[in-house]
This record gives structure tokens, C-alpha cells and sequence, in this order.
């Protein structure tokens, strides 16, 4: 069994498959991260994954045009995480229970609208597929080893990594950024600076609608091709363990998702590969109990900071 | 301490929410169905009119009290585990494990000892998020999160590989328990089973627990202030430590109670989300103990309103989903109780002033 590890490893496709888990987990931590660094806990990620992966396919059966049911679903999941944002901040609901709230929510309008449209309660796979194109690069796709590593990837692969560059950018090199991690920290402070903390916060939500849904999209049109009821399977709550994982980092959430997406990978060679001896669910509670010492690694750490900087 | 028409206002807006979530839930019927009447009659009307569908409401209901009770004795001591899905899983293994592997037991001995059994794992799979957010302040949303994740793969890795029956075929199952651990039905050809009377007792004890004696008082301090509940003298860490080891032996009584009443066996993935059924029971029941009895009450009619809904009308059971999830924004809308509170505060205040 190891061996097969190890030869899937060695013919790249193992590396192939962590790509291929990686966008969810990454745009979703993304996403998670946005919420964070405004002091905004929004645990209703899976909730807007879960919207988008159904409007999303939907628009683009519909349409038949993968962009458009991109757009479609990145704009239905910033539609829900707007109105989190105006019954958090408007209406005083607790986020706890408002992200709580969406994730039910995404769960029951996404089976409801798909038995309602297409009458099937379990899935839906539309009759011409479409999905979001993988790109290969000529040229580079006929040498041997780089071509597999670059590429034939999905476009969302891409699309993530960049958004991890484009998260940095904006939360460390913008003033934007700036208010985002001011508000996060001490919003009281913040505000008596001039800071509009609820407007802030209102676009920290969106963000993370907006990754979420890019999330979304990828999990019906890109991993798969086809909405299946509860798809994210928990998705977004690892998303939120890899924010803790990642220490709120962009670049830290990159190697948590890595991290994350290797050992969904591995499960997945394991569960396939003849006469394997390690139980999946095993190999599957690894990244949890990881992200429960990060955890506890990230408060230690926080807390001798705090230690360190009263004594000084 | 809540005076008495505040009590008022918070349950009239209660019920406000509830009518208005029912009105949206309507309104969707309407909206998506060819036969509005009789989808909204199967919805509202049949789970209460028939014994079969009430027995099993007040089924449904008991592990939602179970775990209700969990998320009530946590949110009062301010902690906000989402844990009581993975603690339920412990409890109900622990429990199971007592009830299939223990024979020639008496019912009076057998019952008591898996209830022990799935109080003592559920609290002490509840105790670990506890200990590591009172001593290493670990988040507790997150840790618990992963905790219910470790659990039900935990429970699905020993039905699949040690303890799996082998007549149970391609799903994984404990072999069935002993006939001394089941509880059987109150009433012969009424669906409710002795589960529904451990349930109220729970919550009566979790009531006592909480108003009637020092720790619970100290638990609810906490919650409400814990600086001021520290300068106080309480060992606030302490107190965190126990409500959601408490939390976690509700949760596995729960789970213990489905497996004696309900499905005879340990059964991968038996939940489907009673854990976080819960929150809500507990949040429309604004963590009262006792109001937990009528929330549970209305969620599980909502969910087996769905059901007969779902197979006598066009209109699928997510309905009652989305209900919930509206029912739960709506009640938890602190504006909109403040508003209500102040426009009858400045009511009153203008009143004596006008005298």
C-alpha cells in the first residue's frame, strides 16, 4: 500500500490530485481569512459554498456557458453573505448563529430549488455537461515532468493560487487592508480613528461570499460535474480550520490547504488502491487532530507574545 | 433577573417570529405548488392529527431535548460549543457498546448502567475542548467543530473494522442489543417510547442543576460577566471545564437513547445533524431549560411536517429546513426585541411623566 503511495507520488499523479482537491479548501479559507481579519467569525462558509454550487451549475446548464454560471453562483453566494452581513450588523443576530442559520439554509434552498426545477432530490447532472475548462499550456504540456506539474489544471487551481497573491496584496499593501486588520483587532479603536468599522465589516462578509463562491462553482463544475445534495461535506468548516492552521496568513493558508488537500488525496489513493490495510476514516482524522494542536499551538504562541510584550 | 414583562415581550416576539417564518413558509408553498391546500394541510395539520404521526413527533422530539439541554448548559456558561454532534456519537458508542456486549442483565440494572455508560463518554469526549480552552485558550468553535468530525469518523472507523455485525451486510452496524436495554413503548401501539420520560427528568435535573443550586449558579455568572464572576471568586476555568463536560453527557445520553429507543443498534452516521438540531432548539428556547420542552416540541413537528408533506404533496421536506433556518435569524434578531423593549419602555416612561 505504500508502495503504491510512493508510486503515485513518483509518477506525479498524487501531486495531480492534491491540485485537484486543493481550490475549495483554499478559497474557502480565503474566504474564512477575509471575515477573520475583520473580527467577523463566519462559520456559514459551507452554507454559501453550498448556494453556489447549485446556482452556479444551474446557470451554467442553463445558459451553457460555464463563465456565466461562474458568475452566477459567485453572485448568489455574495447575495446571501450580504444579508448575513445586514442581520449581524443591522438586525444584532449573533454571527454564530447567523453563519449557523446559512448553512441550514444552503442545505434545505439548494434541495428545495433542485427538486422544484429538475424533480430529483438526491442530484443533478445536466444534460449537456458543462464545466470550467482546464488549461493546458502548449509546449510546456510535452515535457515530461514540468508539463504534468503545469499544466491540465483546472482554471480554478490557478484562479486560487492567484487569489492567495491578491489576498496579501489587499490585506497588507492597501489602506483598505489596513482598516480591514485595524477593525479586526480593537474595532474601538479603530472607530475612534475615523475607521467606518460596519462598513468594513459589511465587505469583509462579501469577500467572503465571493470566495466562497468561487469555491462553490469549482466543487459542481470543476471537480465534478454535477450537484449532488450536501456536496461541501464539510468543506467549509475545514476551510475555517485551515485559517486557524494557516496562523491568518495568506501564504500560511496556501501550505494548510496543501496540507489539508494532501491528506484528502491520500485517503483517496488509499480507498482505491488494492488491498490497503489502513482504514480511510483513520487517514481522514488526521488533518482534524492536526488543526486541534494548531490550534492550541496558535494560542500558546499568542500567549507568550502577550507575555513578551507586557514585560517589556 | 428578567422581570416579568420582559418575559412577556421576549415570548410575544417569539411567536411573532414563529408566525412570520410560517407566513414566508406559506408564501413558498404557494409559490412552488400545484397543490397549495393539501401540502400546507399535510404540513401543519396531519402530524398532530393521527396517532402514528404525534407518537412519532414526541419521538423525534426526545433527542432534540437531550441535545437541546447540551447547548443550553454551554451558551449559559458563554461557551459556544458547536460540539454536542461528535459527543452524541461518543455517548451513543459507549452507550451501545453496554447494551450489546453486557447479557443476563435485568432491564432496572441494565438501562441505568448504558445510560452511565454514554453520560460517562459523552462528558468526557466533552471535557477535552473544555480542558483545552480553559487552560490553553483554544477556540472553542473551531476545536469542537473538529472534534465532531474525529467522532463520527472515530464511531464509523469501529463499525466498519472491530465491531461491525456481520449479518448487517453492506452497512455498518453493531450487532442488535440486548432485549433487557430496550426501551420499549409506553402505550402498546403508541409509537412514543420510555426515552420521551428520560427526557423530561433531564430536563428537570438540568433546571435544578442550573437555578437551584451554587454550581449552576456559578456557570450562569460566567456566562453573564466572567471578569466579574472571577473577581468573585469563582474558578471561572473550572466552571468552563464542567458546563461542557455537562454538555457532553447530555448529548451522549442523547445519542445512548436513540440507539435503546429508536434503532435497536449502533448504526454508521445515525444523527444526520441532531447535534446541531440542537442549537436551534436551544436558541428559539432563549436557553431556558424548560422552554426547551416546547421548542423541541415545535421543531420536531416541523421536521415530521415535512415528512408527511414531502409524501402526500408536491412540495419536498427542505421546506421545513428553510423554515428553520428563517425561524432562527428571526428570533435571534436582538434589534428587533430591543426595539420592541424600548418602544414599551419609552410607552411607560411617558406615561408617568405625563402624570
Amino acid at each position: 500500500m505504500l508502495s503504491s503511495i510512493w508510486e503515485q507520488f513518483i509518477n506525479l499523479s498524487l501531486i495531480v490530485i492534491v491540485l485537484r482537491m486543493l481550490p475549495p479548501i483554499l478559497l474557502g479559507a480565503l474566504g474564512g481569512l477575509m471575515t477573520d481579519r475583520a473580527g467577523v467569525i463566519n462559520i456559514g462558509i459551507e452554507g454559501l459554498m453550498l448556494v453556489s454550487a447549485f446556482s452556479s451549475i444551474a446557470i451554467g446548464a442553463w445558459t451553457n456557458n460555464w463563465f456565466l454560471g461562474v458568475v452566477g453562483g459567485t453572485a448568489a453566494s455574495m447575495l446571501v453573505s450580504y444579508a448575513m452581513a445586514f442581520f449581524n450588523l443591522k438586525m444584532k443576530v449573533d454571527i454564530i448563529v447567523i453563519g449557523f442559520a446559512v448553512n441550514i439554509f444552503g442545505a434545505g434552498i439548494t434541495v428545495l430549488l433542485m427538486s422544484i426545477l429538475f424533480g430529483s432530490h438526491g442530484n443533478y447532472i445536466p444534460a449537456t455537461p458543462v464545466s470550467i475548462p482546464a488549461i493546458v499550456i502548449p509546449f510546456i504540456d510535452q515535457i515530461p515532468v514540468i508539463g504534468k506539474l503545469l499544466s491540465g489544471h483546472n482554471l480554478m487551481v490557478w484562479i486560487s493560487i492567484l487569489a492567495v497573491v491578491f489576498c496579501y496584496f489587499i490585506i497588507y499593501h492597501t489602506p483598505y487592508g489596513f482598516h480591514l486588520r485595524a477593525t479586526g483587532e480593537e474595532p474601538s479603536a479603530a472607530r475612534s480613528l475615523g475607521i467606518r468599522v460596519e462598513r468594513i465589516q459589511y465587505s469583509a462578509l462579501i469577500w467572503s461570499g465571493f470566495f466562497s463562491g468561487l469555491a462553490g462553482a469549482y466543487l459542481s463544475m470543476g471537480m465534478t460535474s454535477m450537484f449532488v445534495r450536501d456536496m461541501t461535506a464539510g468543506t467549509g468548516f475545514l476551510a475555517l480550520a485551515v485559517v486557524i492552521f494557516g496562523n491568518k496568513n495568506p501564504f500560511g493558508i496556501l501550505f494548510g490547504s496543501l496540507v489539508f488537500a494532501l491528506a484528502q488525496a491520500v485517503t483517496l489513493v488509499i480507498e482505491t488502491a488494492p488491498g490497503n490495510a489502513v482504514p480511510s476514516q483513520l487517514i481522514k482524522m488526521v488533518p482534524y487532530t492536526v488543526t486541534i494542536i494548531a490550534l492550541v499551538v496558535y494560542a500558546l504562541r499568542k500567549r507568550s507574545y502577550k507575555k513578551i510584550r507586557t514585560s517589556a | 433577573m428578567k422581570n416579568r414583562s420582559a418575559i412577556y415581550l421576549d415570548v410575544i416576539g417569539i411567536i411573532g417570529a414563529v408566525l412570520a417564518a410560517l407566513v414566508i413558509g406559506i408564501i413558498i408553498i404557494f409559490c412552488v405548488s400545484n397543490e397549495p391546500i393539501s401540502a400546507i394541510h399535510a404540513f401543519l395539520v396531519e402530524p398532530l392529527t393521527n396517532a402514528f404521526t404525534l407518537g412519532s413527533v414526541l419521538n423525534r422530539m426526545v433527542p432534540l431535548v437531550f441535545t437541546g439541554l447540551a447547548i443550553v448548559v454551554v451558551f449559559q456558561s458563554g461557551v459556544f460549543s458547536m460540539g454536542a454532534e461528535g459527543q452524541l456519537y461518543i455517548g451513543a458508542l459507549t452507550g451501545a457498546l453496554a447494551a450489546v456486549y453486557i447479557p443476563g442483565l435485568s432491564p432496572w440494572l441494565h438501562i441505568p448502567l448504558v445510560i452511565l455508560c454514554s453520560i460517562v463518554g459523552g462528558g468526557l469526549f466533552g471535557m477535552l475542548p473544555g480542558l483545552l480552552k480553559a487552560y490553553f485558550k483554544a477556540d472553542e468553535i473551531v476545536s469542537t467543530l473538529m472534534f465532531n468530525f474525529i467522532a463520527v469518523l472515530f464511531v464509523s472507523y469501529l463499525l466498519n473494522n472491530v465491531f461491525k455485525d456481520a449479518s448487517s451486510g453492506g452497512f455498518a452496524r453493531t450487532p442488535y442489543i440486548q432485549d433487557s436495554a430496550k426501551l420499549f413503548q409506553i402505550i402498546p401501539g403508541f409509537p412514543t417510547h420510555y426515552g420521551f420520560i428520560i427526557a423530561l427528568l433531564a430536563v428537570a435535573v438540568v433546571y435544578l442543576l442550573l437555578y437551584k443550586t451554587r454550581t449552576g449558579y456559578e456557570l450562569r455568572l460566567v456566562g453573564k460577566n466572567p471578569l466579574f464572576a472571577q473577581y468573585g471568586g469563582i474558578k471561572t476555568k473550572k466552571v468552563i471545564v464542567l458546563s461542557i463536560t455537562i454538555s457532553g453527557a447530555l448529548a451522549g445520553l442523547g445519542g445512548a437513547v436513540e440507539v435503546m429507543g429508536v434503532h435497536g443498534a449502533l448504526k454508521d452516521n445515525f444523527s444526520a445533524g441532531l447535534g446541531f438540531d440542537g442549537i436551534i432548539v436551544s436558541l428559539l428556547a432563549r436557553n431556558h431549560p424548560v422552554a426547551v420542552i416546547i421548542t423541541a416540541f415545535f421543531y420536531a413537528y416541523l421536521q415530521i411536517g415535512g415528512q408527511t408533506m414531502q409524501a402526500n404533496s408536491d412540495v419536498p421536506r427542505d421546506l421545513a429546513i428553510i423554515i428553520q433556518a428563517i425561524l432562527v435569524v428571526f428570533v435571534s434578531s436582538q434589534a428587533i426585541f430591543n426595539y420592541l423593549k424600548q418602544r414599551k419602555a419609552s410607552r411607560t416612561g411617558g406615561a408617568s411623566i405625563a402624570k
